[in-house]
């Protein structure tokens, strides 16, 4: 999954130009307003991500129509004052070759939208999820390279389709990583006492920052106009009234119902490509959502999550008895070279008890070269491993909240019958 | 395919255009939210003194293109004066082939605007786009940014020859009918869109699944109890019984299954059972997790 897939490069090097363009203003001429954006320093740590609607649609459909390969893309916007707005977005392709390809085709695309006026800097890059297990090494190392460069704030978002589609709610994380897995990482040392000495544990490999929507006053005024178009209940009745005019009835009743789905692929796709036809029928806002997230049904997706937790689990053990190994083997030899030591202690205090000269001591360096303690492996896989299998079953278990209260409903519903 | 629903005026129309080279033409439109959130930013971020602002649509067709699907779409920069119109070209070009590389499917179906009525340059410019998405009609989508009457309308337009000479600018924009398209993902991100627009700080916050839940069952509750309140309307008379309302909730009862109540609680208990252990694996997977992390720091 996450492995196969070509990942966004940072855009930093790319608009490093730029930057020395901005050097040569003069700073007094800046108005004080602006001085944040141009805090180069970036001495505001982003504490915010704000995103505007069309770059969350365009994430949102680029999940949908890779689902279920993770995919990713650019995140174009701008930093002021420790809030991060994202305000566009596009998609890299999957499928291109060489990492030049992909970092002129970045170029090319942020070239093609600032002439239209879009905002031309990158702030990060987005990645979807298919069952909530993100944590992968791929995306670590995208991310540290983001956030190499100290001008740039960079963050990624996670969208979870499959999440979003069946709980009807918005499932989108932005993150970062943290200072601490960033030390570690330039040293690339992830040893169980590097771990411990800087306190990094499988939750805090990633910082999460909320996530805002915010959308502007013309896109407000689009939303209002999709929830409740002018007369729309007077025109679903008298269209419902007139028995003759059929298509307008069945536009109707995809307008007032999304459960009309069924019968009406019927009796549309016969003169309809049925492949373009959209898998759920035009209906305004307000009122399906609320069906969404009552369905009941979200069993195919628990049984997957299931699945990969188990498959989790075994990983687990395994790294943990690779790490028993390890540990047995260390303690060996480490045994063996205190015997070692021990006896040529003995050995002296015998030769001194018969009056011969001792033997020369046996200085460090050659201890260890004698006795080379094992090297330990990386704990990183298993600590992301670990992170996984957390991510996956805090999951599951949020998701059993409104399960129980959507059993509980249907109880209620079934007892006032 | 013969195309029946069509007026016979206006099938002889595109057999005899020459400037068109449009086979069939659109009968119905799907519109992707995308598309239109994308034409509302690419207004706002206009340049100076720029009135209208235009750009591809692009999309899918059903094999015999009658059916369109507008997937996405990018502006392409314009220039307008009172006696010519630059469109640029090349912008178009090279954004159409970056997008091709991302998402191979879409093809050009047509381009946008923005304004509350048809540029004057508009059947110049449907000409273009009319050799772009050749073999099929161009779409026009118009998108009232004026707010005219208070309204965000949009419209859906096609172009079709009018006229006995084979002139580009002779052009009768007919009315396409459109649907909005609204696939589960993107309702959820819609909503939060709504959401936004409600919340008196400006912004909306991310809801867990839970609130989000509470919500929908508040808003389900209010929707019976306005059914109830009509219904018993009715029964007092003091409201006007409509027959077409009464059988759409016949409709709706006879929905509800109706399930033994015996058998009903043996599925409801079994699927309690159900949740509760894996409510109950996981804490202990998690409780096992933190217990085994502890402990690789004291070793």
């Amino acid at each position: 999954m996450a492995g196969e897939t070509k990942h966004a490069k940072p855009m930093t090097s790319l608009l490093s130009n730029e930057d020395n363009q901005l050097a040569a203003f003069d700073a007094s001429t800046i108005p004080k307003q602006l001085l944040p954006v141009l805090d180069v320093e970036k001495s505001v740590a982003v504490k915010v991500v704000k995103v505007d609607p069309l770059a969350l649609l365009k994430i949102v459909k680029h999940a949908r129509e890779s689902f279920p390969t993770s995919v990713n893309g650019q995140l174009l916007g701008l930093e002021i004052n420790g809030v991060l707005e994202v305000t566009n977005a596009f998609a890299v392709p999957t499928q291109l070759g060489s990492e030049e390809d992909m970092t002129n085709y970045q170029i090319e695309m942020i070239q093609c939208l600032r002439e239209v006026n879009v905002d031309s800097s990158s702030v990060g890059w987005y990645q979807s999820t298919r069952l909530g297990d993100f944590m992968q090494q791929p995306l670590l190392d995208v991310q540290a390279s983001y956030q190499a460069s100290p001008s740039t704030s960079s963050v990624v978002l996670i969208h979870d389709t499959s999440k979003s589609e069946q709980g009807g709610n918005l499932s989108l994380r932005a993150f970062r990583l943290s200072p601490t897995y960033l030390e570690l990482a330039k040293k690339e040392s992830f040893g169980t006492q590097d771990l411990a000495d800087h306190g990094l544990t499988y939750g805090n490999i990633l910082e999460e920052l909320p996530v805002h929507v915010e959308s502007s006053s013309l896109a407000k005024a689009l939303v209002s106009e999709l929830q409740w178009p002018q007369g729309v209940e007077q025109e679903l009745l008298t269209e419902m009234q007139r028995p003759s005019s059929f298509n307008a009835k069945l536009r109707a009743r995809r307008l007032a119902d999304r459960s009309a789905v069924a019968d009406d692929s019927e009796t549309a796709s016969d003169s309809l490509d049925s492949t373009l036809l959209p898998s759920r029928p035009t209906a305004y806002l307000g009122r399906p959502t609320s069906c969404l997230d009552l369905d009941q049904a979200s069993g195919g997706s628990l049984n997957r999550q299931l699945e990969a937790i188990s498959e989790l689990i075994d990983e687990h053990v395994h790294d943990a008895n690779q790490w028993m190994y390890w540990k047995r083997g260390e303690a060996k030899v480490k045994n063996s070279r205190n015997q070692f030591v021990q006896r040529r202690a003995q050995s002296n205090a015998a030769r001194e008890a018969r009056g011969e000269a001792p033997e020369p001591e046996v200085p460090e360096v050659e201890l260890d070269r004698m006795f080379r303690p094992l090297p330990e492996p990386s704990r990183l896989d298993a600590l992301l491993n670990t992170a996984n299998l957390n991510l996956l079953t805090k999951g599951v278990t949020q998701s059993r909240g409104p399960a129980l209260t959507k059993m509980f409903m249907a109880q209620g519903l079934h007892e006032s019958d | 395919m013969l195309n029946l629903n069509l007026p016979t005026l206006a099938s002889s129309i595109v057999k005899s255009g020459a400037t068109t080279m449009a086979t069939t033409t659109t009968q119905q439109c799907y519109v992707h939210p995308v598309v239109l959130f994308s034409v509302l930013d690419h207004y706002l971020r206009r340049n100076d003194n720029q009135e209208r602002v235009i750009g591809t649509l692009l999309g899918v067709r059903s094999d015999d293109g009658r059916v369109i699907e507008i997937r996405s779409c990018f502006a392409v920069p314009h220039f307008e004066t009172e006696d010519q119109v630059e469109v640029d070209m090349e912008h178009h070009r090279s954004m159409f082939a970056l997008h091709k590389r991302a998402s191979a499917r879409e093809q050009i179906v047509g381009w946008y605007a923005t304004g509350s009525k048809l540029s004057k340059y508009a059947a110049l410019i449907q000409d273009f786009y009319s050799r772009e998405a050749a073999p099929f009609s161009a779409v026009h989508l118009v998108m009232d940014t004026d707010l005219t009457d208070g309204q965000l309308s949009i419209k859906c337009l096609q172009g079709s020859p009018i006229g006995a000479g084979a002139h580009p600018e002779n052009c009768m924009f007919l009315p396409l009918p459109y649907e909005l398209q609204y696939p589960d993902a993107e309702l959820t991100a819609l909503q939060a869109a709504a959401d936004s627009k409600e919340s008196e700080e400006g912004y909306a916050v991310l809801i867990s699944d839970m609130e989000q839940l509470e919500k929908s069952i508040e808003e389900l509750k209010a929707m019976l109890e306005r059914v109830t309140a009509y219904v018993q309307g009715v029964c007092k008379g003091s409201e006007k019984p409509n027959n077409v309302i009464g059988k759409y909730l016949m409709d709706m009862l006879a929905v509800v299954p109706k399930i033994d109540s015996k058998q009903f609680s043996t599925l409801f208990q079994t699927h309690l059972q159900d949740i509760l252990m894996v409510a109950y694996l996981t804490n202990l997977t998690r409780a096992q997790l933190n217990i085994a992390d502890q402990l690789q720091r004291i070793v």
